[in-house]
């Protein structure tokens, strides 16, 4: 999954450095809302905007759990 | 009646009804009268004469009504520019106003001059009339249905015709207006509705309805009751997209409506009673008519057209020809006189309701000393519909990070036309007179899907 989400983000997002250790501050809204619909389209999941947090988005491990999560939540 | 005029009698008989409210600062409408009269007597003593353009930076505040109405005020014209306008392009503008505008002989006289891509996606200045205003304020009153106990939510910016536009209808009617930055912070945006008004209404471009219903479609749920009406506009809106929104605020109206600066607004449909309909705006409102040309051209008429491009009456011969303005729209009108759009005929990118010509990026992004070629083109994207992309070849040995691109691209061109996808490519295509090979490209994307 998470080699899967890298690509996806990659693609949608080129200009943002995926391997930041504090990915949220990289991110502007446009590319919050990109990452949030990107995901919710290929995992069928709903995330809102109150998913938007710092911690959810803090690196790419942190998204692959917060997915994880939504998953199992289903 | 004018706006000032309209604000000036609302000043009289409803003194304490809030007219704009911002930031926490609510104007009632004899403050905001108040404000604008000793505004435009500043203006005066600062030597600013009628008929003279007027630059000012489009905030998203009370101030800027209050600036707008007082420069139409001394009869003067306004020239609001985008809040995030690089210095050097307001200079350039200003130079060139300067330089070369003069008021059209005889007709109307000019009020605004609008500097947006509209229909066209150059960068000109869009000569209107306050009688086009009032005719594109009669024009939403009538169709959207304003009124004195509305409050309208005015969230995007202020020198375009979308949001701007709606302090005509809004104020005339006697109704207040609600100002946002923007709809990045959604929940300052759902917080309004807990003001004691009970409509509300709003006008938002088809990305920012996809935001809310993919984001915050509980929050929309909850104030659904007191939502009068939503229009969007700008750029396509997906039938999905519509189907969902007639879903979450089942008992409002939505409409779908066809507009740009050098028509004024001209039609719009209401989907929520006919049904979701991609493409279709239906029909023309009561100062506007539309026609399509034998090559599908879709060409609109009436009293909101401009008066013309500022200081450059050739182009304004290419557009406006006969009291008809020419868009690069493709359309057809359907059997119940409907407007239904099919596509554009120039190479024109609807950034989210923003017009990019790639022009202007190329020649931006053509200045970075290690590019040899490049080609701004369209491409998909999810929350913006289309978004730009660069196409670019590195002089021989050079490496170029793509984020180096689109910081010398900042500062040089409106951060909307700064593509957000980048890629080096071998060569760039062209036809046999050395012409970008735009439709080369365009029909690679589509293959792509």
């Amino acid at each position: 999954m998470r080699n899967r989400i890298i690509e996806l983000l990659s693609a949608a997002l080129p200009m943002v450095n995926l391997d930041s250790d504090f990915l949220f501050a990289e991110l502007d809204s446009l590319g919050v809302t990109t990452i949030l619909m990107v995901l919710s389209e290929e995992y069928g999941i709903v995330l809102d905007a109150k998913d938007a947090t710092p911690r959810n988005l803090k690196t790419i491990d942190s998204i692959v759990r917060m997915v994880e999560n939504k998953l199992a939540m289903k | 009646m004018s706006l000032e005029q309209r604000i000036e009698h609302f000043a009289k008989h409803t003194p304490d009804k809030a007219a704009v409210i911002c930031g926490g600062e609510t104007l009632s409408y004899s403050c905001l009268w108040e404000r604008i009269r000793k505004r435009a007597q500043q203006l005066t003593e600062a030597g600013l004469c009628a008929g003279q353009p007027h630059f000012f930076l489009a905030t998203q505040d009370a101030d800027f009504i209050v600036t707008y109405c007082a420069v139409h005020l001394c009869d003067a014209v306004c020239v609001p520019l985008e809040s995030s306008m690089p210095q050097e392009r307001q200079q350039q503008i200003r130079d060139e106003l300067n330089d070369k505008y003069s008021p059209p002989k005889g007709g109307r006289s000019v009020s605004d001059i609008l500097y947006t891509t509209g229909t066209t996606g150059m960068a000109k200045g869009v000569m209107l009339s306050s009688e086009a205003w009032t005719a594109n304020a009669e024009n939403l009153i009538d169709r959207l249905g304003f009124s004195s106990e509305l409050l309208f939510i005015v969230c995007g910016p202020l020198n375009h015709l979308g949001s701007l536009s709606k302090i005509y209808p809004t104020l005339m009617t006697g109704g207040t207006l609600y100002l946002l930055e923007s709809l990045k912070d959604m929940s300052a945006f759902f917080s309004v509705f807990t003001l004691p008004f009970s409509r509300f209404a709003t006008f938002l471009v088809p990305s920012s309805i996809r935001m809310l219903l993919q984001f915050a479609r509980k929050e929309l749920t909850a104030v659904a009751p007191k939502v009068e009406f939503i229009e969007t506009g700008a750029a396509p809106i997906s039938g999905h997209d519509m189907e969902l929104l007639c879903q979450t605020l089942p008992h409002s109206r939505l409409y779908n409506t066809y507009a740009s600066t050098e028509t004024g607004i001209v039609c719009s449909y209401e989907f929520s009673k006919y049904g979701p309909q991609p493409g279709l705006l239906g029909t023309p409102m009561k100062h506007s008519r539309v026609r399509i040309t034998e090559d599908g051209r879709v060409v609109c008429s009436g009293e909101t057209v401009m008066s013309g491009y500022a200081g450059s009456p050739e182009a304004t011969a290419q557009v406006l020809q006969n009291g008809e303005v020419y868009t690069s729209d493709i359309g057809s009108i359907d059997e119940n006189g409907m407007l239904r759009l099919q596509g554009r005929m120039d190479d024109v990118i609807n950034v989210g309701g923003y017009k990019v010509n790639p022009s202007d990026v190329e020649d931006a992004a053509s200045a970075y000393g290690l590019i040899q070629d490049c080609i701004c083109i369209p491409v998909p994207h999810i929350v913006l519909g289309t978004a730009p992309k660069l196409l670019y070849v590195p002089r021989q040995g050079q490496t170029i990070e793509p984020k180096n691109i689109a910081d010398f691209l900042r500062g040089r061109i409106e951060s909307y036309k700064i593509p957000l996808f980048y890629e080096a490519v071998d060569a760039i295509r062209r036809t046999y007179n050395g012409k970008l090979d735009r439709k080369a490209y365009l029909a690679h994307q589509q293959r792509k899907g």
